[in-house]
């Protein structure tokens, strides 16, 4: 099996935002792409106490469902995710690792959060989440530049002011880590 | 990315430890993670951090007091008291005990994120007040590119040869080697001699202030921008651009130098219209940079575009024979500057020099003899006058303090003040030591 992206959606995630999510990743990753849906119950990870799933358990077992040692996984869920020290996060990955998973909960555009809509600017925010959390698997940390994908946003205004393309010195590190896991994967 | 950025967690919670590291890890810090209090004072005593997270609630130490021993062992680490709903009112009282802020667990991520910036922005002012004190004192003493030894004749014989061509030129070399001084000689000699040689002291520069001091930036670019200014980039034009101490460049601007040494064009901050200049460079490290390429820490593509001719600093102990003329070249020039009537060196001093090994080079040696002339009672230096000794146990007397301050002291004077290099000598981080300067009231 050669290197590829998984895009594993988590329940019932529309087309609408898988699809351009898998184009927008195979794009800026130069990556095959695929959907695939490897984990559909994460009750595991649900904490009563704070009624939101834990990331960071959702990442432990995807790891263990990952099809081959060249495949990195992103699951989309639309549960409202946390780790233990913060409030909630859009997002999660292991940090040069292979896995991360992005909840459209906070990303839809108006409450309810429940409802993903479909509009243009959720399927953009996904993409943009999707794109960073992938960044943080192959290495990346966050970016200063408020227009990079790796920038950190505090705000869903900053999500949206940061354009779909890595800066010109996050572009450069992503090419670096692309090239040596290649080089690393084409060697075994 | 700011792995320069050292973080330390203390938390006897696992789970919570680990959540705050990895998430932090993902803005680039350098993290270290314990679960009690003793081990976390342990850290503290052997390394430094800018910024501690510390639970009030540990099983072993009450977190208060392992901030009061923090903040007496090192007042200037910034410690932030991680808390739960029901002990706000501790947290308070850390704050009056010199806690820098408190959150509230779990915390919002937005509010993790700006008390982090706010800290290290503040860190970063002290950092440029600093680099910039120490800007003025780096003045040019240059003149000891001196040597009749057979291997400062090789280097003198390598410098005519390169100097004519455009290639960049890799000085290396320990500290005091004279590797400006050589990078001013190839500058002297070639046809760009009547250009200007603009140096820059990549060591001790916060990337930020080093991306505005190389590439100049426009009026508005960022707050403090009221008007233009050029870049050393734009300055270098048509002459020689030095970059001091390569070695320690942060991975964005290592980028930036790469595109300027393959396009000879760049941008300035907040501008976008490409201007072309026209330098040579030159560049000058004693790191070693092949094995930092090694080690991740600098970029491969750069080195070999650095590399291209490499010119190696011999120190001052495997040219010992230089070191009279040295001697006499100082003496020379520090008995004008002082009006002292200093006429010789005697035989016993002389011999004192030769047998010291010079770990900080021939600045070391300047150094020694600017002391020597100032504090000399005779017309002759004699050995008692210099402050360098050939039997190691005759360090010192007073506490470990006391001797630790003389020592820093000593190397820093060594090496002009240069933190980098002088944290280099010392085998601490350049924090470590900015850290001691205060703690000592070095300035």
């Amino acid at each position: 099996m050669g290197r590829e992206i998984i895009i594993s959606p988590i329940g019932a995630i529309p087309s609408s935002v898988t699809v351009p999510v898998r184009k927008a990743v195979a794009r800026n990753f130069g990556l095959p792409a695929r959907i695939t849906p490897l984990l559909q119950n994460i009750d595991f990870a649900y904490s009563p106490a704070r009624q939101q799933h834990h990331s960071t358990t959702i990442l432990d077992r995807l790891a263990e469902l990952s099809p081959s040692p060249g495949c990195r996984i992103l699951a989309v869920t639309y549960r409202d995710l946390y780790i233990p020290i913060l409030t909630h996060v859009y997002g999660e990955a292991q940090l040069k690792g292979t896995v991360a998973i992005i909840s459209l909960y906070r990303l839809a555009e108006s409450e309810p959060y429940f409802h993903v809509d479909e509009s243009g600017l959720t399927v953009q925010r996904s993409i943009k989440e999707a794109l960073h959390e992938l960044g943080h698997t192959l290495g990346l940390t966050h970016c200063r530049d408020a227009g990079c994908l790796m920038h950190y946003c505090r705000r869903m205004s900053d999500v949206d002011h940061k354009s779909e393309c890595f800066c010109r010195y996050c572009r450069v590190w992503l090419r670096d880590a692309l090239e040596e896991e290649r080089l690393s994967f084409s060697s075994r | 990315m700011n792995p320069d950025t050292r973080i330390l967690i203390i938390d006897d919670e696992p789970i919570l430890r680990e959540s705050l590291q990895a998430w932090l890890e993902r803005d680039g810090y350098s993290i270290e993670a314990v679960s009690s209090g003793e081990e976390g004072l342990e850290r503290v005593k052997e390394t430094s951090f800018d910024l501690l997270f510390l639970d009030l609630k540990l099983e072993d130490i009450d977190g208060i007091q392992v901030l009061s021993r923090v903040k007496e062992d090192d007042p200037d680490t910034a410690v932030v008291m991680i808390t739960a709903y029901g002990s706000v009112p501790s947290a308070v009282e850390a704050m009056k005990q010199g806690a820098e802020d408190y959150l509230l667990k779990p915390f919002e991520p937005e509010e993790l994120s700006l008390l982090i910036e706010k800290i290290l922005s503040h860190k970063a002012r002290e950092r440029e007040n600093i680099y910039l004190r120490e800007q003025q004192r780096e003045r040019s003493r240059f003149e000891s590119l001196l040597g009749q030894s057979e291997a400062m004749r090789e280097i003198f014989n390598f410098i005519e040869d390169i100097a004519p061509s455009e290639s960049t030129v890799l000085i290396t070399g320990e500290t005091g080697t004279g590797k400006e001084l050589a990078a001013k000689a190839i500058h002297a000699t070639s046809r760009r001699c009547e250009g200007p040689f603009v140096a820059v002291n990549c060591g001790s520069l916060p990337e930020q202030l080093m991306e505005s001091e190389l590439f100049g930036y426009e009026q508005g670019a960022f707050t403090d921008a009221k008007q233009s200014k050029k870049g050393r980039l734009e300055l270098a034009n048509t002459g020689t651009l030095f970059l001091d101490e390569v070695g320690e460049i942060g991975p964005r601007m290592q980028i930036d130098l790469l595109r300027v040494l393959e396009e000879r064009s760049f941008t300035r901050l907040g501008g976008t219209r490409p201007i072309k200049t026209d330098f040579r460079v030159i560049a000058a490290s004693n790191r070693d940079l092949a094995r930092a390429v090694r080690e991740g820490g600098f970029r491969e593509d750069l080195y070999y575009r650095l590399n291209v001719i490499s010119l190696e600093m011999p120190p001052l102990r495997k040219r010992k024979e230089d070191i009279p003329l040295l001697a006499e070249h100082f003496l020379a020039r520090f008995r004008q500057e002082t009006k002292k009537e200093v006429e010789h060196i005697s035989r016993e001093a002389l011999d004192l020099m030769m047998l010291y090994d010079w770990p900080g080079n021939v600045r070391e040696l300047e150094n020694a003899v600017e002391r020597a002339v100032v504090v000399g009672k005779s017309k002759n230096i004699q050995p008692e006058d210099l402050p360098i000794s050939s039997d190691p146990e005759i360090c010192g007397q007073g506490s470990l303090q006391d001797m630790e301050k003389a020592h820093i002291q000593h190397v820093l004077k060594q090496n002009n003040w240069n933190i980098t290099r002088s944290a280099h000598v010392l085998g601490i981080d350049r924090s470590t030591l900015y850290k001691k300067l205060r703690r000592y009231n070095l300035r």
